[in-house]
């Protein structure tokens, strides 16, 4: 696919984008904010929820996008704290080195205790944090030759730019400008790769694993991101507080961010925002009911999770959907395409061949697959066929590296792949699709078919970051191809749709149009046809048609046997993890062998097969 | 002990997605009654409507003329409605005695009544004896299967619903599991039959129902269903073989 | 290397399994890890040591408040936990709402208790004071908790021989093949509640005259709780009880060769080493091939 055949439309009218304007507002009220505020605490109050942010905002792209729940990051902000605080009041160091220790230090600790998550899950996870937060308590106690235990650190500078020291109002806009800037970061981060990609590691490991994604490296990536903000933070607390002591960093200190940041509204992007103000803008709460703070805290908790799991930026969005409903308007779902990519010379896949000998999958007592040898040829389309439990599935789930082998070689092309991680594999060119859709519930279905081409997108992460012309152009024409390819599959009206929302057989499809989107070479699909109506199936055989005339090579296992007639040439017959037969459709299915196998009947010489 | 079923005009679906749409069944007591029809069709969905896994958006469902439609799962279980799902859902980890001894709970039959329930299981399934003690999940599919039907007979069923008992099993095993049936039907329990192999289902059923796409498309007695299209076409749609 | 460390460590460690198990009994049935599950502990601490101190008998106040902070579990049951597992079992959203529980009652027990902690005296015959044998320094009340622990294990074990027991562990297994067989998970689960949080309550008196009954006793042993049922294997009792004891040991050995400040740290980079050997802990059963 190429921009070069992309038509010139008539002129888009220049707009002003509404982001820009946001952005503006933000930075005039930043400006302004030291002379509205009137006075030295209310400054000193916008600088805390400044720094209170940049945490809050930390949390949530751990907790909310990535889905690992924290309960230290109280403790991490701690670490970013002493660290800035130590080497520059013990250590004579200026700020800036100080507080970019500080940083990677909190980013080492984030990485520690990343790496038991890779293996447990979610709750797991919350605890191991816990624990952490309990130690660096005690360490905070404990290393008093350090930091100076229960007394803390005193007398903390403020920090120095060009020889003089910074002004209250100047640090509440440096602070204020990384609040900005991180904003920005996160929000690139999510509108790229990164944010389908955390979503699929929130809601679905399996889909995510097919389309390539390390979900090692990914989880890693958000652990060390979002400690460094944290610790980033922790250097900003501990120079505008000037004093530090292990009292300000108490196992509350991590629940009231985790409750910043489920009030807000957790996985959102402007919920750290509304949650840090929600908290300040009833500051008499923090004050005059100081000793009823948990209670408080325990009860918004509760009622958020029972009455508004999306926080109150997802309440004010339902809220305002609703109202955009009752009054009849709908956005329109069609975008107009700059980029229009078609089909191309160089989109030709060489199609991969398939060798399996020999293969065998026990599930405890039961043998799944029993000696399986089996050839697919490059470029065809090859139906696998045969009752429930004959073990299709499954030899689906070993060519794409779920399941492991007992015994026994598969072969891609020429390649080895059995041990190989799924990601791996699915990066060699291996496409699938599920039994179930397995799509990204709340992403739309761009978003999801763009999950497809993970794993082939170059932009860098400091590219996506800081949305650099490059990750711009790629996600444009990432974006454009995912259209492309929805509407190749015959979804063109419901690209903006969420994919929840599209009905089963329209999943179906999307997963498909996924699938295409990581260029594969050997694409699985496993009962594209179940729940799909005559006239769907009809449309998809020609869809299976045209995917091949791609040079791709399919696998297709299905039950409608109509349809595997219609497409295939080659079909293979499992029964009971055996191959019973294999041919052309034609041959195969007046095989008494196989006619007696679907329908049960008793053996083939007793049995009437009807012409 | 035996019950009639009948189904009227049900509705179910997952979520808004309808599965199943005006579909009425009427199941004599004591009879072996086939399901048949093509993946997807609803089947299954429609057994786990009946032992109340989904609940029926409309319609009833009446077990000697009370309407079980909506009913916890463990009191359609109490009133005799006994559902082998597919796949051989067994307490893997747990042994092929506690597995049983699981089919009886919440069971108000005393002590003999109990070792009864035992004796009928290990004389119908005698492999069952000899592999008491094992992990369920280390048996071979066809013990699985059998354990999973003999689970379910603990409970004495008046209606016993099987979900494919054939699933993946070796052909002589199938004979045994179909032979056990049989004998079911012998000793006056109601059978509903989902089962992918449908001419040897047809052989055993007194009657049948065709599924598909979520409605009854046919039904008649099995001996005549056998050899009529439709059953074919449900399956291996038109013009193959 | 004092040997004083044996029974002391062992004594904690045993205490740390306890509430391991109470997390076991939630978890079997519910595959909810509470997190309240440490203040149930302290509130039981709490409400047992107010009544031994108003007169009441140890096994009265024993009871007494095991069965107050059943209730208040199976009120947890039905506030925070099925209204959430109902809309959707597969989130984790749990883990906030259990926390925001644990938050609530750790408050208000704050504010009925205040923050002194309160002393409790071991039941007749037993005593705190400690005596010599063979070279090593130890209480009779240790010993009697090391032995009672093991045995209310085992006890507990063979609870889940019983068919309401094996219905637990099959529901843990497979929620929907359970129901099938006529067992009703939601009534389990409340069963679960109601125990789980008298069983915390339990500990919570048997760990008061060791570490005294105050409302720091709560997020404490909810770490070393789930510490040792991690280590030991999520759902496996018999493993949280030496899992209980390895980390008993660790904490009394750090906290005596290197300083009492490395309790925490040993504990936790003992449960980071395991985890990241066996992440299913050192008796965990694999997870069940989901097809």
């Amino acid at each position: 696919m190429s921009e070069s055949r992309s038509r010139s439309g008539p002129a888009p009218v220049r707009r002003l984008n509404p982001r820009w304007l946001v952005l503006a507002g933000a930075v005039l009220l930043v400006l302004a904010f030291p002379t509205l505020a009137h006075g030295d605490y209310r400054l000193y109050l916008g600088t805390q929820v400044a720094i209170y942010l940049l945490v809050a905002m930390g949390l949530n792209l751990l907790s909310g996008y990535a889905g690992q729940p924290s309960l230290c990051h109280g403790a991490l902000l701690a670490v970013g704290a002493y660290v800035t605080a130590i080497a520059m009041t013990d250590h004579g160091w200026s700020f800036w080195p100080a507080a970019a220790a500080g940083m990677a230090l909190t980013a080492a600790a984030g990485a520690l205790i990343a790496l038991p998550a890779f293996r447990v899950s979610a709750w797991y996870f919350a605890l191991i944090t816990l624990a952490f937060a309990d130690v660096v308590g005690g360490m905070l106690v404990e290393w008093g030759g350090l930091t100076h235990s229960f007394a803390g650190v005193v007398g903390i500078p403020m920090p120095e730019l060009s020889g003089h020291a910074l002004s209250p109002a100047e640090l509440f806009w440096l602070v204020a400008a990384l609040d900005i800037a991180c904003f920005l970061m996160i929000a690139n981060l999510i509108r790229g790769r990164f944010g389908r990609g955390f979503a699929a590691l929130r809601d679905n490991e399996a889909a995510a694993r097919a389309s390539g994604i390390s979900m090692i490296g990914l989880k890693m990536f958000a652990f060390v991101v979002s400690a460094a903000i944290t610790g980033l933070a922790g250097a900003f607390y501990a120079v505008q507080k000037t004093v530090i002591t292990p009292d300000d960093f108490t196992p509350d200190t991590s629940i009231f961010f985790l409750v910043v940041v489920v009030l807000g509204g957790s996985g959102r992007l402007w919920g750290p925002l509304i949650g840090t103000l929600a908290f300040f803008v009833v500051p008499e709460l923090l004050t005059s009911l100081q000793s009823w703070r948990l209670l408080i805290y325990g009860v918004v908790l509760l009622a958020l999770m029972l009455f508004a799991p999306h926080g109150l930026e997802g309440a004010f969005r339902a809220g305002w959907r609703r109202l955009v409903r009752s009054g009849g308007t709908t956005r329109p779902a069609a975008v107009t395409e700059a980029v229009r990519p078609t089909l191309d010379d160089d989109d030709q896949a060489a199609g991969m061949a398939v060798s399996i000998a020999g293969l065998v999958k026990r599930f405890g007592g039961v043998t799944a697959l029993d000696h399986v040898t089996l050839r697919i040829e490059a470029g065809s389309v090859h139906a696998i066929v045969g009752p429930n439990g004959s073990g299709k599935t499954t030899l689906l789930n070993m060519i794409c590296g779920f399941f492991r082998p007992d015994e026994g070689a598969i072969r891609l092309d020429q390649t080895d792949i059995v041990g190989r991680a799924t990601a791996r594999i699915a990066r060699l060119g291996v496409g699938r699709t599920f039994q179930t859709p397995k799509l990204l519930a709340d992403l739309s279905a761009t978003a999801n078919v763009m999950l497809g081409a993970y794993a082939a997108e170059r932009a860098s992460t400091v590219e996506v970051a800081l949305w650099a012309p490059r990750a711009a152009r790629e996600h444009a024409l990432l974006a454009a191809k995912a259209r492309y390819f929805l509407g190749f599959v015959g979804l063109g009206d419901r690209v903006g749709e969420p994919a929840g929302e599209l009905p089963h057989s329209q999943q179906r499809l999307a997963e498909i149009a996924r699938a295409l989107m990581g260029r594969p070479r050997l694409l699985l699909l496993d009962e594209p046809a179940a729940g799909l109506s005559l006239s769907e199936i009809d449309r998809l055989g020609a869809l299976i048609r045209s995917i091949a005339g791609l040079g791709v090579t399919v696998v297709i296992v299905e039950h409608h046997l109509d349809l595997v007639a219609d497409i295939c040439r080659h079909v293979t017959v499992l029964d009971r993890g055996r191959v019973l037969a294999e041919g052309t459709p034609d041959s195969v299915f007046r095989d008494p062998a196989v006619v007696s196998a679907y329908m049960g009947v008793r053996p083939v010489a007793e049995a009437q097969v009807p012409a | 002990m035996t019950a009639r079923l009948q189904i009227e005009a049900v509705d179910v679906g997952y979520g808004h997605v309808g599965v199943l749409e005006r579909v009425s069944l009427d199941i004599p007591a004591g009879a072996i009654v086939a399901l048949v029809g093509s993946n997807g069709a609803g089947k299954s969905t429609l057994l786990r409507a009946v032992s109340g896994l989904l609940k029926p958006s409309r319609g009833r469902i009446l077990l000697d003329g009370a309407d079980i439609a909506g009913w916890r799962p463990d009191r359609i279980v109490d009133a005799g409605v006994l559902h082998v799902a597919e796949g051989r859902r067994l307490f893997r980890q747990q042994s092929v005695g506690d597995n049983l001894e699981l089919g009886l709970y919440g069971s108000r039959l005393d002590r003999a009544g109990q070792t009864a329930r035992y004796r009928l299981v290990f004389e119908l399934f005698p492999i069952l004896a000899e592999r008491r003690q094992s992990r369920a999940g280390v048996l071979s599919g066809g013990q699985q299967q059998m354990l999973a039907i003999g689970q379910a007979l603990m409970r004495d069923p008046r209606v016993l619903m099987l979900d494919e008992p054939s699933l993946g099993l070796a052909p002589i095993i199938v004979d045994q599991v179909l032979d056990v049936i049989v004998r079911l039907r012998a000793a006056g329990t109601t059978i509903v039959l989902v089962e992918q192999m449908v001419e040897r289902a047809l052989e055993i059923a007194d009657y049948a129902y065709v599924l598909q796409n979520g409605r009854v498309a046919g039904h008649g007695p099995a001996a005549e269903l056998a050899t009529s299209d439709l059953v074919r076409n449900a399956y291996i749609g038109a013009g193959h073989g | 290397m004092d040997l004083d460390i044996i029974p002391s460590g062992l004594a904690a460690g045993s205490l740390y399994a306890l509430v391991a198990v109470g997390f076991n009994i939630l978890y079997r049935p519910t595959n909810v890890f509470n997190f309240a599950q440490g203040d149930l502990v302290m509130l039981g601490a709490m409400i047992s040591a107010s009544a031994i101190a108003a007169g009441l008998p140890w096994l009265a106040a024993l009871l007494a408040a095991a069965a107050l902070v059943g209730v208040i579990g199976l009120a947890e049951n039905f506030l925070a936990v099925a209204p959430i597992v109902r809309r959707s079992s597969a989130s984790h959203a749990w883990i906030i709402s259990t926390l925001a529980y644990s938050l609530i009652i750790d408050n208000l027990v704050g504010h009925v208790w205040g923050p002194d902690p309160i002393r409790v005296d071991p039941p007749w015959p037993f005593s705190v004071t400690s005596f010599m044998i063979g070279g090593v320094r130890t209480s009779s009340y240790q010993l009697a908790l090391i032995a009672l622990t093991g045995l209310m294990i085992l006890g507990i074990e063979q609870f889940y021989r019983t068919r309401a027991g094996r219905a637990v562990r099959a529901v843990a297994e497979d929620r929907d093949a359970a129901l099938l067989r006529g067992i009703d998970p939601d009534r389990l689960s409340r069963w679960s509640f109601f125990l789980g949080a008298g069983f915390a309550a339990m500990t919570g008196l048997l760990a008061s005259p060791t570490m005294y009954a105050s409302t720091q006793l709560g997020p404490s042993l909810l770490v070393k709780g789930f510490e040792a049922a991690a280590v030991g294997g999520i759902g496996n009792n018999r493993g949280a009880l030496v899992a209980g004891w390895i980390l008993g040991l660790a904490e009394a050995l750090g906290g005596s060769v290197l300083s009492p400040g490395y309790q925490a740290a040993s504990t936790f980079a003992l449960l980071l080493a395991i985890l990241l050997i066996q992440p299913r802990g050192l008796f965990g059963q694999p997870e069940a091939r989901s097809v």
